[in-house]
């Protein structure tokens, strides 16, 4: 375990080095810097100022630009976290009957569905999605992440948490009201999560169903559904969550472009209108910040995974 | 008439023929086959089919509906948009530029990514770690990211669009190839190729790549689907095409303005992105599922 956790933090230390070199062109070729001519040199500069947590000022509004893309970040993974709540109560059942039910009609339409969710283009989904309110006459914002009558101070830069200490002001109503703005733009994420956990669920469900041991237990005598509890689920869900590790940068990307079309204000919002109105320092900060919280997720999924799953295990310890 | 059935011969067929077969036993698959050769057709043949240019105004005939709803002219089937210009020839005209776009990128990311995915899964020692590494790295990124930079960097314009979301899912592709490679060369057989003398490149043509159909045409399709969502989105947020260059989602991201007066403008290239990743899809699926049968 030891092993391992050093040499996933090595990989990390890598990756991360990569990634700011990335960084440092990007912001090289867009913003440029002629103060001085050697370009190690000004790299390692560039080091520094990150280690410090300074990335410089951003052209349109003189605030620091760490601090404006991390809030603008964090919005997007409320966003991403209410879709996968939502996405994970209704895909995985679905996907677990899918795949108990194999080639019979139920599994063909819950495929179906999921194939319909997969291509769907989003942002379509999106613009309809705001339509609806005016189609159905249900009243619902369509726009930002809470109404601007409420003003809630930046306390820990999430808006789920803020909205909830102004209480005293606005008695819940402003948690209730940044709860509604999410619902539409979470709701076309989820589409899109649905059918990619079913996909992933039937599978990793089909591929357990045909191993021996599963037929072991029913020569054994026992019962379906405690085949499923006791054996089948046990052994699906490590592979999914190790799927859903690899798709977390499409997400993401999917996440950016839904909230340009609610103009919620997350990441994608944030680097569309800085890209328009030539801030182009978005890009590399962007970049710093999404990529670094993905490779930081998918590592502590990878130790999660080891610690749920014995056969992750077995790996490691072959591997010494 | 005589018939030959003398020497009662024993055709054996080939493993492409057995897969054909079977494929052609599936009425979806054939179905979506033809859909996918029509679609690639009207690609082609998109200037002869197209009733009026695209760009042509009728300024006599501004915003009609579709052909089935009152108040329509039959001389437009799908109705025109708020400066006259015939919805159906624009359509078309998207339906061109995104395919033709998105089965470019497809055959680049091919090509491009098992000829590096191959030669990294097959090299040992610092070469191997170095793309691991960097390859890592770039996952990492959001591929919409990746397509805003490289946009950023190459200009504005549909050729650079189409650079740009090819570039940023080539990581993926190669990761996939380089994955399947990977578990390929585990195997019994391939130590027994390798046992008899084989040099890489004959090991990865008669030993790996045959086994490894299904699970590249899994990936193709789903680069596929992605370049199409890529291109789209590119286009709907105003960075790939120019005025003539109307992509779909270009297309969709000018009529929003009109989405209330005539909500047809936008559903229609909607429909037509979501036709073209589901014909793709279950012709992809329908191969897959003949390749898994052709091997059992």
């Amino acid at each position: 375990m030891f092993n391992y956790l050093i040499r996933r933090l090595y990989l990390l230390c890598i990756t991360s080095i990569i990634l700011t070199i990335i960084a440092f062109s990007i912001q090289h070729l867009t913003v440029g810097n002629t103060l001085d001519s050697n370009v190690f040199s000004q790299y390692l500069d560039y080091l520094i100022s990150i280690s410090q947590g300074e990335l410089g000022v951003s052209a349109l509004d003189n605030q620091p630009i760490l601090k404006t893309a991390l809030i603008a970040f964090i919005s997007t993974l409320e966003l991403c976290f209410f879709a996968f709540i939502f996405a994970s109560i209704i895909g995985v059942p679905l996907g677990i009957l899918a795949g108990l039910e194999r080639n019979r009609g139920i599994d063909y339409s819950i495929m179906s569905i999921a194939l319909i969710g997969l291509a769907l283009p989003v942002f379509w989904v999106a613009i309809i999605f705001t339509m609806l309110p005016n189609l159905t006459g249900w009243v619902m914002p369509i726009d930002g992440n809470i109404s601007v009558i409420y003003e809630v101070p930046m306390v820990t830069g999430i808006m789920l948490i803020d909205s909830l200490l102004v209480s005293e002001q606005y008695q819940l109503s402003a948690f209730y009201n940044h709860l509604v703005h999410i619902v539409l733009p979470a709701t076309v994420l989820a589409i899109f999560l649905i059918s990619e956990i079913i996909r992933l669920t039937r599978h990793s469900i089909t591929m357990i169903m045909r191993s021996n041991y599963i037929k072991a237990a029913h020569t054994k005598g026992f019962s379906r559904p405690q085949i499923v509890y006791r054996h089948v689920l046990k052994n699906a869900i490590p592979p999914i969550i190790h799927q859903l590790r690899l798709q977390i940068s499409t997400i993401i990307s999917f996440a950016m472009a839904i909230e340009i079309v609610f103009s919620y204000q997350g990441a994608g919002m944030w680097l569309f209108v800085s890209i328009q109105q030539g801030d182009y320092l978005a890009l590399s900060t962007a970049i710093l910040i999404i990529s670094g919280f993905i490779l930081i997720l998918s590592i502590i999924v990878d130790l999660l995974l080891v610690l749920i799953s014995p056969t992750k295990r077995k790996v490691l310890y072959a591997d010494q | 008439m005589l018939i030959n059935n003398e020497f009662n011969e024993e055709k054996i067929q080939s493993p492409q023929q057995y897969i054909w077969s079977i494929f052609k036993s599936k009425n979806i698959a054939v179905v979506s086959m033809w859909a996918v050769v029509a679609l690639i057709l009207i690609a082609i043949f998109c200037q002869y089919i197209m009733p009026y240019p695209p760009a042509l105004q009728h300024p006599d005939m501004l915003l009609l509906p579709p052909y089935w709803v009152d108040g329509s002219n039959p001389a437009h089937l799908l109705g025109t948009d708020d400066l006259g210009r015939d919805t159906f020839s624009r359509l078309l005209k998207g339906i061109q530029l995104t395919l033709t776009g998105a089965l470019l990128i497809t055959v680049a990311i091919s090509l491009l990514g098992l000829i590096i995915g191959s030669t990294a899964a097959l090299l040992k020692g610092v070469k191997a770690s170095i793309v691991h590494h960097l390859l890592d790295a770039l996952l990492t990124i959001p591929t919409l990211l990746t397509a805003l930079i490289l946009i950023v960097l190459f200009g504005m314009s549909f050729e650079n669009s189409l650079l740009a979301v090819s570039l940023s899912l080539l990581p993926q592709f190669i990761r996939g190839i380089y994955n399947c490679i990977e578990t390929e060369l585990n195997k019994q057989y391939v130590v027994a190729l390798r046992l008899d003398g084989s040099t890489n490149l004959r090991l990865l043509r008669y030993g790996i790549l045959p086994n490894i159909i299904e699970p590249i045409v899994t990936l193709l399709n789903r680069i596929f689907t992605m370049a199409v969502l890529e291109i789209t989105t590119l286009g709907f947020l105003g960075f790939g095409a120019n005025l003539e260059e109307i992509e779909l989602g270009a297309l969709i991201a000018k009529n929003l303005d009109l989405i209330y007066i005539s909500p047809y403008l936008v559903l229609f290239p909607g429909l037509a992105i979501f036709m073209i990743i589901i014909i793709f899809n279950i012709f992809a699926e329908g191969i897959r599922h003949a390749v898994i049968e052709g091997e059992d």
